[in-house]
């Protein structure tokens, strides 16, 4: 069997192309490297969806941020993902950083961003009492929202998956071979998949797969990681916007950044690495997230803070997305250089490949059994009085919570384990159902979700993985069992 | 259905000792456990050394709740299993606790007091920002705990453990008699923060090094640990370069910091310590709210269970006291607060009302002191001096405060003086 489209990565980017080619008759596969979707920069990133006050208005960033953000209200009506509509300010400390802020303003209304407006330090302190004292103005961002991002993914690829798409995870790449009107794919484990199209959408490791097919490439992947800390749900309140620093030459800057769940984000850095999966936090590194937090507000709750994390931005030395097919090699697209604003981006940039690269050379019929919308499998804490009773009587297991901290019960994790992308590790189950990520960190429900995940997958709790495959956390069982 | 005059959350040792402390016949009782069987965290705690204080004897964890659970089993009083509280709110005099279990799914329990003795929960890495890789293999101590003693598995083989709190230092004996290799323990402070006899018991005696004034510079590992590094710190916690000592490790185990587990409580917004993360509280162990106590290590981690039992049978029987009298909080509260080496004590504030009765201050030093003196003070006048030998910030020391001392008006401090270190 040849496939039409092969698409490498099931990140955010990888993810909202599968969904975008279900909407057509066509047979598309999803490979994916990792134990599960959306592993990488999906999971480790800001959670914002942009606005679109920064990208050089003449860039694809920006043609495609202000049209991501305005899908993702479409996303929510139809795949039911989390979308927090809490708005932005970006502030201002002193005249020249004020410059900036009209700058912006203007760039912004270029770029088509809705509502954006300068606010005096009096009018700002009102919405956000927290502001740090040492803040001018701010640039009103109303249409900026957080999201959940690998929730986005996950739905997404779903969403796909339902609607005819092939997934298929633990699949690395290994070599593309290209052939007259088809090319090779081999995987590390021997399969081979033929395919008329190659969709390169590996994030950071996106330039290691292009070069399996092309001799020169416009563009290197530079890849840059950046550090995060993370405050428990219950700063809920202290603050409601997303605040930003005006950007400077590495990006955004560090922010601070209220989650759908309660959450906030602090961060993140900016630091060129040469490893594409180096995800290491360091003293230094989240001491200057803590810094540039301060710049941003008062009072922060430090003390709540509850874990920390990295993630790695798939830039490139293109600077812009770089969107296109091959010069060399007909059907091989290249997604790359996807940072930020990608996960905001993401819903345009899946349209843009389809609509802009492929349509003008390849007539799509559209699949008349499309169903754009899935419903998300609401957690037990999310429910209403009713849908509580009713989830419990049909299946008693709604009443064991297991996480207390998060208030998730089996009968949730249960489900989340059986979506239509299976669960096989711990963090995939704290990924769907939030099992563990709250103030203890699994302290306390570690062992009941191994337990859980060995039962329902049918292994033992030793073969049950923390993460990446190879990563379980019981290493053998004590001389005397019970 | 009549409400309860108690609910006592937590059926580990303060809720044990809570209930025996408030029984009596007239009161309608309810303990709440959310496990499936009574004792809490000592279930786990296999070692001995647990009630030399309170039972005159050297009992192992099991032992020692055993004996707790068969002091209440024949007490004419309501005990649930497998049951979690998920919120706490009080209307109208009341307290609505939302509890849920698999028997009866989500529903509410009413009483008029309530005492809350559910535990406390580990810091975790996140909180104290280990720099480094994120693989399996990094656990609290009390997990790893839980897989072996409970559960019956090894988490790994070879071990390194972070922090010198109690726990830290009974899994490194533990870990190594159960065959694992146990490269060392550092500890951030240059003082171990655990009682000296584990120091001794676990550590010496079984050759494991401690290295103080170190800490976690560095993990390595991919899919699993492979590798840590440590580094000494200076007096501002500061890695030093070139202290740098790594050990091939699958295991690095945290003991660093036990914390009041009382979020399910937050609808209530009591007044909670920075220093204990647990309730502010009365010499009655009433917190700011009224009818609400609370007791052992959600009030504040203790160093031994005989404490939580002492302090936990004085808050059932407050408790009992409260709901028999009828007794309402008076006017006249004034404040005990630490002073210089003193990081915390307890209780935090005294109801100065008639029936004023001596009160028992425990506290913690902020530093080691071969010799010293405690000095209580209301206002500027001093009330009385104690001297004290051997005092460590792990071990908690006792002050009595007597009412025939408290003739001044307003608050009192405590202050520890070092006279040798």
């Amino acid at each position: 069997m040849t496939y039409d489209f092969l698409i490498i990565g099931s990140g955010i980017t990888g993810a909202s192309i599968a969904r975008e080619l279900s909407k057509y008759n066509t047979n598309t596969i999803v490979l994916e490297k990792e134990n599960d979707a959306a592993n990488h920069a999906t999971t480790a990133n800001s959670a914002i969806i942009h606005s679109g006050y920064d990208p050089d208005p003449n860039s694809l960033k920006a043609k495609l941020n202000v049209e991501g953000n305005k899908l993702y209200d479409t996303l929510e009506e139809e795949l039911d993902i989390p979308l927090f509509k809490n708005g932005a300010f970006m502030v201002a400390h002193d005249k020249e950083e004020e410059g900036l802020l009209e700058r912006y303003l203007q760039r912004a209304i270029t770029n088509g961003v809705p509502g954006v407006e300068i606010l005096d330090q009096k009018k700002a302190r009102e919405l956000e009492p927290n502001l740090a004292d040492s803040v001018t103005k701010v640039l009103n961002l109303p249409s900026t929202k957080v999201t959940y991002p690998w929730e986005v993914a996950l739905a997404s690829l779903e969403n796909a998956i339902k609607n005819g798409v092939t997934f298929e995870k633990n699949k690395a790449v290994k070599s593309i071979e290209k052939h007259v009107d088809y090319y090779l794919v081999t995987t590390e484990d021997g399969s081979t998949y033929q395919t008329r199209y190659v969709i390169n959408a590996a994030g950071a490791f996106a330039e290691k797969i292009a070069k399996m097919v092309e001799k020169k490439l416009p563009y290197h992947i530079r890849p840059r990681k950046g550090e995060y800390l993370v405050l428990d749900r219950r700063v809920k309140g202290f603050l409601q916007r997303t605040l930003y620093p005006t950007p400077d030459e590495k990006g955004k800057g560090i922010l601070l950044v209220p989650q759908y769940h309660g959450n906030i984000l602090i961060g993140p850095n900016s630091e060129t690495q040469g490893s594409l999966d180096d995800v290491s936090n360091s003293k230094g590194g989240l001491n200057v997230v803590k810094e540039g937090a301060l710049k941003l507000a008062k009072n922060i709750p430090f003390h709540q803070n509850i874990r920390t994390f990295a993630g790695v931005r798939a830039s490139s030395t293109h600077k812009d997305f770089y969107i296109k097919e091959s010069l060399d090699n007909e059907g091989f697209i290249h997604v790359a250089g996807i940072d930020s604003p990608g996960l905001t981006a993401a819903p345009a940039i899946a349209k843009y490949v389809v609509e802009t690269i492929i349509q003008p050379k390849e007539k799509l019929n559209v699949n008349e059994e499309f169903n754009p919308y899935r419903r998300v499998i609401k957690l037990y804490d999310d429910m209403t009085a009713q849908e509580k009773e009713q989830a419990f009587n049909e299946d008693s297991r709604y009443g064991n919570l297991v996480c207390k901290c998060e208030r998730i019960t089996e009968g949730d994790i249960v489900r989340h384990i059986h979506r239509e992308v299976k669960s096989d590790s711990v963090k995939a189950v704290k990924k769907r159902a939030r099992a563990g990520a709250g103030i203890c960190q699994g302290g306390y429900c570690e062992y009941q979700v191994i337990k859980i995940l060995a039962r329902e997958l049918g292994k033992t709790p030793l073969e049950v993985n923390y993460f990446s495959n190879h990563s379980n956390i019981l290493k053998s069982e004590t001389k005397v069992k019970k | 259905m009549k409400p309860y005059d108690l609910v006592i959350i937590g059926g580990g040792a303060a809720g044990l000792a809570a209930l025996k402390g408030a029984y009596d016949e007239k009161l309608k009782i309810l303990l709440i456990e959310r496990d499936k069987t009574l004792g809490g965290i000592l279930k786990q705690c296999i070692h001995n050394g647990f009630g030399l204080h309170h039972y005159k004897e050297e009992l192992t964890g099991p032992e020692y709740a055993e004996r707790g659970v068969n002091e209440v089993l024949g007490l004419n009083v309501d005990i649930i299993t497998d049951t979690t509280v998920i919120d706490v709110l009080k209307e109208n005099g009341t307290f609505e606790l939302k509890v849920i279990n698999t028997k009866k799914g989500e529903h509410s329990i009413h009483s008029t007091s309530v005492i809350i003795s559910s535990g406390c929960y580990e810091r975790t890495r996140g909180a104290i920002q280990l720099p480094g890789d994120r693989p399996a293999g990094i656990m609290p101590a009390g997990s790893a705990q839980r897989y072996l003693n409970m559960e019956g598995y090894m988490v790994g083989k070879k071990v390194f453990i972070l922090g010198s709190g109690d726990i830290g230092l009974i899994m490194a004996r533990r870990m190594k008699l159960e065959g694992a290799e146990v490269l060392g323990v550092a500890e951030l402070m240059p003082h171990s923060n655990g009682l000296t006899r584990n120091i001794v018991q676990c550590l010496h005696d079984f050759d494991i090094p401690l290295f103080l004034s170190h800490t976690i510079s560095d993990i390595k590992g991919k899919d699993v640990l492979e590798s840590i590094t440590i580094s000494e710190v200076d007096e501002n916690f500061e890695y030093i370069d070139g202290t740098e000592k790594s050990f091939d490790v699958d295991t690095l185990l945290l003991s660093v910091g036990l914390i009041p587990d009382i979020n399910m409580f937050d609808s209530l917004k009591f007044d909670v310590s920075k220093k204990t993360g647990g309730a502010i509280v009365d010499q009655t162990y009433q917190t700011s709210v009224e009818g609400l106590f609370a007791c052992g290590n959600a009030l504040h981690v203790h160093d031994l269970v005989d404490f939580v039992t002492e302090e936990s049978t004085k808050a059932g029987e407050q408790a009992k006291a409260y709901i028999l009298n009828n007794k309402k909080r008076s006017n006249n509260m004034i404040s005990v607060t630490p002073s210089s080496n003193v990081s915390y004590l307890l209780p935090q504030t005294l109801d100065m009302d008639d029936e004023f009765e001596d009160v028992i201050l425990s506290l913690r030093t902020t530093t080691n002191a071969m010799s010293g003196k405690f000095h209580i003070y209301q206002g500027e006048n001093l009330l009385f001096t104690k001297k004290a030998k051997f005092v460590v910030p792990a071990e908690m020391e006792k002050l009595t405060i007597k009412k025939e001392m408290l003739k001044y008006k307003g608050p009192i401090t405590v202050q520890f003086e070092v006279v040798n270190v």
